[in-house]
């Protein structure tokens, strides 16, 4: 068994708009491993295929051939609960807009997280207190994010990535809205999480400072990895 | 997960609020017409049982149930010859001769007063023997010039024992008050013995007489009987009146309650509507719910909730309304008629919200449920 490879992808291919005029091939026999415990980054410059490829590993769409293995497990066979249910339980994302539900406070947005992978709301509250403290907003539990600073928000979209345990961290542009400075806090809660816990990281990037503070690059070019 | 979906539904507030007030509108639209049949429902029950087991005999070409109860009022003239012909029709244990005088006041509905001549001994007959007497005493036989009044006639005209209440220019002295009755007839009646009701219209003919058979089970069959005795008479039963007046009152609740269900429909197109814009506007959001683990089937259910949520919270909301409007409606019919809102009635206004804010959200859940994650995640 190589479960240490947390995701794993064989000549995994992309076509969108397949058998139409305007077919397009976003990524083209990409093959690759990611081992537990690493911080990768992917990088290339727009239209290279990256956010597809995350999509990918973060089960928010099957390939168009090709295997995917995340944690041992095969994708492309399952159906959309099942893949719900990898998404819920073995990745956490994080996104550049944060995607935060602005009706609900800080706490509720990771609750709801902890709760819609079927907590009770009391073991949700419980450990959405423990994650937020974790990432130190422990003082901003009842704030909305309106109310929040954007490292802040991104704080709490970092705590609710952790809502149920995953495996895989997978961040989009994930420092793209904030300034350098809170970026790159955002980066080091990151890598420490990584240390303290073993979480996987996976981001997707274009800033090279980000890119240098992962241990490995992926770098995709025209839907190609190219390092 | 009911409080997130109660904090969603909050999210706009005005939408909500509106898209509430059309299911409470349909909701209260069928609680108070339902009212009215479920209201002469009840009234019928109550005048069948002073004509329970009596066979009500007019003179006449005659027709059947409520038209020949009309005309009967109108145009009937018995004799004191019919009358013995009754008699001796057997099976009959007694025959009650009765004229009738429309007094005046109250509503185009209703008399606030009606005279009805009848044998002193003979009372109990038409008002039956559980109704007792408020004050004073019963008719007796012999009495002339004096009446028993029900409780509505005295309290509308505050009449006590000693009065003297006035048909056509006669006096007579009122020696009896009824103890307050539902049944119209008794409430509003001004008993007076019958020579002296015939002398006053100056008549020596009866529009109705009752026919009390000796036994209640074969009303239908004495019934024919009489018919056959004469033919200038016929009968109608409470049977026929029962089957009547049930069929009429049935379609005025399936028309009065099919308005307030067509009022109530609408509503449930504002809850489609509602929820295909929430859907529409939280797309993203969905994404995101998707993205941390949601289930297609629970995005569904997290939808349809809400849905369901608004339009509950606008039935139990309109049953109120429709409450308080069928009370007003009873205000309106000036006490004629009391509106009734059966727990049956009640329930199923509730149950038709909920089956509407189902139906109307299982389209916008739906479409919630199959969006794509990726595209409702980049949807800007």
């Amino acid at each position: 068994m190589t479960i240490q490879n947390v995701i794993e992808m064989r000549k995994v291919e992309k076509i969108y708009n397949q058998g139409l005029q305007s077919e397009i091939k976003v990524l083209k026999d990409i093959d690759l491993k990611i081992k537990e415990g690493e911080i990768v980054a992917i990088m290339g410059p727009s239209g290279s295929g990256k956010t597809t490829l995350l999509d990918i590993m973060g089960c928010l769409m099957k390939p168009t051939s090709g295997e995917v293995l995340i944690d041992g497990r095969e994708i492309e066979k399952m159906d959309d609960d099942e893949l719900a249910h990898i998404r819920g339980s073995k990745l956490g994302f994080i996104f550049q807009q944060y995607n935060l539900i602005n009706t609900f406070t800080a706490l509720e947005n990771v609750e709801f997280a902890i709760r819609i992978n079927g907590k009770s709301k009391d073991e949700a509250r419980r450990r959405a207190v423990k994650l937020l403290k974790l990432v130190g907003l422990e003082y901003r539990l009842n704030n909305k994010p309106g109310q929040l600073s954007g490292g802040e928000q991104q704080r709490v979209a970092v705590a609710r990535a952790l809502a149920n345990n995953p495996k895989v961290i997978l961040g989009d542009e994930l420092t793209g809205n904030l300034d350098t400075k809170t970026g790159e806090m955002i980066i080091n809660l990151i890598k420490d999480l990584n240390k303290r816990k073993g979480y996987t990281i996976v981001i997707v990037t274009h800033d090279h400072y980000i890119g240098k503070q992962a241990e490995r690059i992926i770098k995709l070019k025209d839907g190609e990895i190219i390092k | 997960m009911l409080d997130i979906a109660f904090k969603n539904i909050f999210r706009q507030r005005m939408r909500t609020f509106l898209t509430v007030l059309g299911i409470v509108i349909g909701i209260a639209a069928i609680i108070a017409l339902g009212s009215i049949s479920e209201g002469m429902n009840v009234m019928m029950q109550q005048n069948l049982e002073i004509i329970a087991g009596r066979i009500m005999v007019f003179e006449g070409e005659g027709s059947e149930g409520l038209t020949g109860l009309m005309s009967g009022f109108m145009t009937s003239k018995i004799t004191d010859d019919h009358i013995a012909i009754l008699k001796d029709v057997s099976g009959v244990k007694e025959v009650v001769p009765l004229v009738f005088y429309m007094g005046g006041g109250g509503t185009m509905f209703s008399a606030n007063w009606q005279g009805i001549g009848i044998e002193p001994a003979k009372l109990n007959y038409f008002k039956g023997e559980k109704v007792y007497m408020h004050d004073g005493r019963e008719l007796e036989e012999g009495d002339r010039g004096v009446v028993v009044i029900g409780k509505g006639v005295s309290d509308t005209y505050e009449l006590v024992l000693g009065d003297y209440f006035t048909i056509l220019d006669e006096d007579f002295e009122i020696i009896g008050i009824i103890e307050r009755s539902d049944v119209q007839d008794i409430d509003s009646g001004v008993f007076v013995p019958l020579d002296d009701m015939l002398d006053v219209l100056n008549t020596d003919t009866y529009q109705l007489a009752y026919v009390i058979p000796e036994d209640l089970t074969e009303v239908e069959l004495v019934a024919e009987w009489i018919e056959e005795a004469d033919d200038d008479l016929y009968t109608i039963s409470s049977i026929d009146i029962a089957r009547q007046t049930s069929a009429i009152i049935g379609q005025i609740g399936i028309f009065t309650i099919g308005v307030g269900s067509i009022a109530a429909f609408v509503g449930g197109l504002g809850v489609m509507n509602t929820m295909i814009m929430a859907v529409m506007e939280r797309r993203k959001e969905i994404g995101v719910m998707k993205a941390i683990g949601a289930t297609n089937n629970a995005v569904l259910k997290q939808f349809l909730t809400e849905s369901v949520m608004i339009s509950f919270v606008g039935g139990v909301l309109g049953i109120i309304l429709g409450l308080f409007g069928s009370f007003l409606l009873t205000l309106a019919f000036g006490g004629m008629m009391q509106m009734v809102v059966s727990p049956t009635l009640a329930l199923g206004a509730l149950i038709f919200a909920i089956v509407l804010g189902f139906i109307g959200g299982l389209y916008p859940s739906r479409s919630a449920a199959k969006l794509d994650p990726v595209d409702a995640l980049r949807y800007e």
